[in-house]
C-alpha cells in the first residue's frame, strides 16, 4: 500500500498538509510478503562524487542496493565534479572504493560490470551553467537506453556552500521538473544558524518544491532511531509511562572516541554543537519525545517531530551559563597512546575557541513533558564510541526494602536505547538475591538488535536512498524541523560567540569538562556511564 | 534420557528448567572468577534464552544427524525457538527423550545466545503417543511450525495425524519423499497453513521477473527447464505466472541447454517472454536481455538455511503460493 501526501495550502515557511491514503491498484505480479517494497526506475546524479562520502558511504549503498535486487532495470548514476575523468576512469575508480568500502557483503565481478554499464561521469564547475546543460543532455540519453522514466534524484554531496548555487543552476537549467519526479537530496548542516538555514531554504525553494526536498540525516536512517518508533508505539506498555510523572529524566549521548582525525580545519568551523546537536542528537530527542502520529505516512510523522522541536523551550541569555557547556580536548591519553589536544591538531588555530565538546539541558513546554530535563551531550575524544538514549524513571515512591541488606533496592529503573555500537534496548530493574532473605540487585534485560535478528542491517545510507528513491521522506528533515532545531541552539551559539573560553578544559579521553557534570548536580543528576 | 513409557511432558519441561538453571550457574561461576581476577564487580552479562516460536521437525532416523543439527541451529539466529526434534524408526514401540541446548556467541559479544531443544525418538507406530507428549511442550503463545522431512510419514499416510501440532507446515517437494501437489493441495483445502522451499527457492526469481513485467502485457511466456521432466520449481513458476497474468499464455519447455551454469533437472533455466526478452538463470545470478540491454542481478542460490528463515517469517496463509498450488492441482 502506498500513501500519497497532497499538499494544500502553505503558511510562510511550513507546509500544511493533508494526507490522503489510496489503495493503488495491486499488480498482480507483486508479492507483499516476500517481495521488497518497489523501486521505480531513475538516475542518480551526484555531484561531489569524487569526494569521500560519494566513495565511503554512497556507492557502497547504491552497489549494496543492487546487489539486494533493489534497484529498478536501467538504474544510472551521473557523477559530478571538477576533476577530469573519463565515464571509464569514474567506474574504476569507484570499482576501487565500492571493493575497498563495502562493509558484510561480498564484492561480486560480474554483478559490478553490469551496476557499472549505468554509471557515467560528467567533469564540470557547478557555477558554469554549461555543466547543466550537459546534464540535461545526459539525462535525455539516459532515459532513452535505461528507460529511467525521466525520474531523477539529485545528491548534493558537496561543500554546503554550493548548494543554493546547484539548485539555483538545476532550476535554472529546467532539471528541477521534468516528464518524471525530480528529487534533491542536500546533506547537513542545513545553514549555519537560523538566519542562513532561512536563507538557503529560500534559494532552494525557488526552484524546488518542499516535497522535493529530502535533508538527509543519516542518524534517523540507522535501525535503532528507527526502531524507537517501533518500540514506543508498536507496544502498548510502554506508552502509558512515557511521560513526565513515570520518566525523571531522559540523556543522551553520543560520544567519539576518535578526535579530529585530520578535519581540524572544518571542524574549527562547525563544533560539536552545530556538528552533532543542531541536527542529529535533537532529531533523536524529537523522536523520542514526539507524540504518536495519526498514522506511519511522512508528513505525520514529521508534523509530530516538528511539533516537538517547536515545543523545546528557548534559552534567555541569562540561563545559557547553566544550561549549556562547551569543552575542548586537550592533551591526554586515549586507548594507551598520547594524542594532542585540538589546538595542536593540524589546520586548528592555535587559539581556537571551537567546542570539541557540548552538553545541553533541553527543557519542553507541553503537558507530557513540562519538568522533564534533556540532558544532551556530545563530544570527540571520549573513552569510548557510543550513542545511547538512557531513560531514567522515577524510583519507586516507597522504598519497603529500607532496611534489607540492598543497595540495589533504591535504583531507579532504567531504559537504555543504543544506536550505536551494539544496537539493542536494555531495561535495568531490580531483582530478588536467590536465598535467604530479601537481598536485592540490579538485573538486565537485552535486546541485542543483531542477536536477535540474524538479518543484516541496512546501512543509514541504504535506506535513506532508498525511501528517496521511493518518495518517502519520513526519515528526513523538513524546512520547519531545521528551523525549530536552529531556534533551539541559537541562544547558545549566540552566548558563546561572546565568551573567552579558557580551553582547553577536558583531557582528552575523559567524560568531558567538570562543568557538565556541574549543569546536572544542580538538577540533583549524574551523567551515566555507557 | 526419558525412554520408553516412561516419558512425561512435565519431566521433559523440568528438565529443561534444570538445564537452564545449570547453564546460568555455569555462567555464573565463569564470570564471578573473571570479575574477580580484574578486581571489579560483574554486571552478569551472562546467558540471554531466546524464544520467538516452536519448531517442530520430524525427520527420519536415517538422516544425517550432524547435518540436520547444523540446518536447524542455524536458524536460531533469526528465529530462536524451542526446538522439537522427532527422529522416525521402524519397529515398534521406540520412544525416548532427551533435552539440549544450542547456544552461540554473537561476534564480539559477551553474552551467549541459547535456544532449547528436545529430541524425540520414536517409531512411526508410536506417532499418536508423540504428538500427545510434542503439544504440551510447545511454548505458550507463539507460533507452532512444522517442518516435516520424514519420508515415513508421508509413506505411512500419517500426515494428518501431525498436523494439529502445528500452525503451519513447510516441505520441500523438491527432496524424495516429500508430500505431492495432490497432498498439498489437501491440506489447503482443510485450511492448514503450508509453506514449501520448492516455491521458496523461486523468490528471487519472481521478485525480478515482477519488476520486468511490470508495465508489460506479454502475449507469450516460455520457461525452459533443464532435463526431461518439469520439477516443482518450475511448475510453480508457470503456475505463478499463470494465475497472476491470465492474459498470457506460460507454456513448460524441457532439455533446455541456453545457460551454460548447470542445474540440476527439472529447475527453470530460461525465461523467454514474447520476442524480445530473455532470463537466463545461471547459478549465482541472472542476465537478462530487455532490447538491446543486456543486464545482471545476483542471485546466489539460497541455502536451505536462508529458505527456512524466509519460510519461518510468515506465519499466516501466504495467498500467492496458495493460488499458484491450487492451480497445478485444479
Amino acid at each position: 500500500m502506498r500513501v500519497w501526501n497532497v499538499s494544500l495550502q502553505k503558511h510562510g515557511n511550513t507546509a500544511e498538509s493533508a494526507t490522503v491514503t489510496v489503495m493503488p491498484v495491486e499488480s498482480p505480479l507483486q508479492d507483499p510478503l516476500r517481495f521488497h517494497r518497489k523501486t521505480p526506475p531513475c538516475a542518480v546524479v551526484i555531484f561531489g562524487a569524487n569526494g569521500d562520502l560519494t566513495k565511503r558511504k554512497l556507492m557502497p549503498a547504491l552497489y549494496r542496493l543492487a546487489y539486494e535486487g533493489r534497484l529498478a532495470p536501467g538504474f544510472a548514476v551521473i557523477g559530478i565534479s571538477r576533476t577530469p575523468m573519463s565515464d571509464d576512469d569514474f567506474r574504476a575508480r569507484m570499482h576501487d572504493s565500492v571493493s575497498k568500502f563495502l562493509e558484510d557483503s561480498p564484492f561480486d565481478e560480474d554483478l559490478w560490470r553490469s551496476f557499472a554499464q549505468g554509471l557515467f561521469y560528467l567533469p564540470g564547475d557547478v557555477g558554469d551553467s554549461g555543466l547543466y546543460r550537459e546534464i540535461v543532455a545526459s539525462l535525455a540519453g539516459i532515459e532513452k537506453d535505461h528507460g529511467t522514466e525521466g525520474n531523477v534524484l539529485f545528491y548534493l554531496s558537496t561543500q554546503p556552500s554550493q548548494y543554493a548555487e546547484i539548485a539555483e543552476g538545476l532550476g535554472a537549467a529546467g532539471l528541477a521538473k521534468g516528464s518524471g519526479w525530480r528529487r534533491i537530496i542536500i546533506e547537513k548542516p542545513f545553514g549555519h544558524d537560523l538566519t542562513s538555514a532561512r536563507d538557503l531554504n529560500a534559494r532552494i525553494q525557488a526552484h524546488f518544491e518542499e516535497e522535493q526536498i529530502y535533508r538527509i540525516d543519516h542518524y534517523l536512517g540507522k535501525e535503532t532511531v528507527q526502531n524507537i518508533m517501533a518500540f514506543r508505539f508498536g507496544n502498548g506498555i510502554f506508552e502509558p509511562l512515557w511521560n513526565r510523572r513515570y520518566i525523571d529524566h531522559v540523556q543522551i549521548t553520543a560520544a567519539e572516541s576518535i578526535g579530529v582525525e585530520g578535519r581540524g580545519a572544518y571542524y574549527q568551523e562547525a563544533g560539536a554543537l552545530r556538528d552533532m546537536i543542531q541536527n542529529h542528537l535533537l532529531q533523536v530527542m524529537a523522536t523520542i519525545a514526539m507524540e504518536p502520529s495519526a498514522t506511519f505516512s511522512s508528513d505525520a510523522v514529521r508534523d509530530e517531530r516538528a511539533k516537538l522541536l517547536r515545543s523545546v523551550r528557548i534559552l534567555k541569555p541569562e540561563d545559557v551559563a547553566e544550561n549549556a557547556v562547551a569543552g575542548q580536548y586537550g592533551p591526554g591519553r586515549v586507548a594507551g597512546r598520547q594524542v594532542p589536544g585540538f589546538r595542536q591538531e593540524p589546520g586548528v588555530n592555535a587559539e581556537s575557541n571551537t567546542n570539541t565538546y557540548a552538553a545541553a539541558t533541553f527543557l519542553v513546554d507541553n503537558w507530557r513533558w513540562a519538568g522533564v530535563p534533556f540532558y544532551i551531550r556530545t563530544g570527540k575524544y571520549l573513552p569510548k564510541r557510543v550513542s545511547e538514549i538512557a531513560i531514567h524513571f522515577r524510583s519507586a515512591p516507597l522504598s519497603v526494602f529500607r532496611n534489607s541488606e540492598a543497595p540495589g533496592d533504591t535504583m531507579p529503573n532504567l531504559l537504555i536505547l543504543r544506536i550505536q555500537p551494539e544496537e539493542g534496548i536494555s531495561l535495568k530493574f531490580v531483582s530478588k538475591r536467590p536465598g535467604a532473605g530479601m537481598t536485592l540487585r540490579p538485573v538486565s534485560m537485552d535486546f541485542n538488535y543483531g542477536a536477535s535478528f540474524g538479518e543484516r542491517s541496512p546501512s543509514a545510507y541504504e535506506t535513506l536512498l532508498l525511501d528517496a528513491i521511493t518518495g518517502d521522506a519520513t526519515l528526513y528533515t523538513r524546512q520547519d524541523m531545521v528551523e525549530a532545531s536552529w531556534q533551539a541552539v541559537q541562544p547558545i551559539l549566540d552566548y558563546w560567540a561572546a565568551q573567552p573560553f579558557s580551553f582547553p578544559n577536558y583531557a582528552a579521553g575523559t567524560w568531558g569538562p567538570a562543568a557538565s557534570d556541574a549543569m546536572l548536580a544542580r538538577r540533583g543528576h549524574i551523567w551515566r556511564i555507557p | 534420557m526419558v525412554a520408553g513409557e516412561a516419558i512425561r511432558p512435565d519431566e521433559i519441561l523440568k528438565q529443561l528448567s534444570a538445564y537452564w538453571t545449570g547453564l546460568g550457574a555455569d555462567q555464573g561461576s565463569s564470570e564471578q572468577s573473571e570479575a574477580e581476577g580484574a578486581g571489579g564487580a560483574s554486571h552478569g552479562d551472562g546467558l540471554l534464552r531466546a524464544c520467538s516460536m516452536t519448531l517442530i521437525c520430524f525427520a527420519d532416523e536415517e538422516e544425517d544427524s550432524q547435518a540436520l543439527s547444523e540446518t536447524l541451529a542455524s536458524l536460531m539466529r533469526e528465529h530462536p525457538c524451542r526446538m522439537i526434534v522427532i527422529r522416525l524408526q521402524d519397529g515398534e514401540d521406540a520412544l525416548a527423550a532427551r533435552v539440549s541446548s544450542q547456544c552461540w556467541m554473537p561476534f564480539g559479544h559477551r553474552r551467549q545466545i541459547c535456544c532449547e531443544q528436545v529430541e524425540v525418538t520414536a517409531s512411526i507406530n508410536r506417532l499418536a503417543d508423540v504428538a500427545s507428549i510434542v503439544a504440551p511442550l510447545a511454548a505458550a503463545d507463539l507460533p507452532r511450525v512444522i517442518l516435516l522431512r520424514s519420508a515415513r510419514i508421508v509413506r505411512a499416510g500419517a500426515l494428518r495425524k501431525v498436523l494439529a501440532l502445528g500452525d503451519k507446515i513447510i516441505v520441500d517437494s523438491s527432496r524424495p519423499g516429500s508430500p505431492g501437489f495432490g497432498e498439498m493441495g489437501g491440506l489447503l483445502d482443510a485450511g492448514h497453513t503450508t509453506g514449501d522451499l520448492a516455491w521458496t527457492r523461486l523468490t528471487p526469481i519472481r521478485a525480478l521477473l515482477a519488476q520486468l513485467l511490470e508495465n508489460r502485457n506479454p502475449a507469450a511466456i516460455v520457461i525452459e527447464y533443464a532435463g526431461k521432466e518439469a520439477g516443482p520449481e518450475a511448475r510453480y513458476l508457470q503456475a505463478w505466472l499463470q494465475t497472476a497474468l491470465p492474459e498470457a499464455f506460460v507454456s513448460l519447455r524441457g532439455n533446455a541447454t541456453a545457460c551454460p551454469a548447470k542445474r540440476a533437472d527439472g529447475q527453470p533455466v530460461v525465461v523467454r517472454v514474447d520476442k524480445d526478452m530473455v532470463v537466463r538463470l545461471c547459478d549465482g545470478g541472472a542476465e537478462y536481455e530487455t532490447g538491446a540491454m543486456t543486464q545482471r542481478a545476483s542471485m546466489p542460490p539460497g541455502t536451505e538455511e536462508q529458505l527456512l528463515n524466509e519460510e519461518l517469517g510468515i506465519v499466516v496463509h501466504d495467498r500467492v503460493f496458495e493460488r499458484a498450488l491450487n492451480h497445478i492441482t485444479a
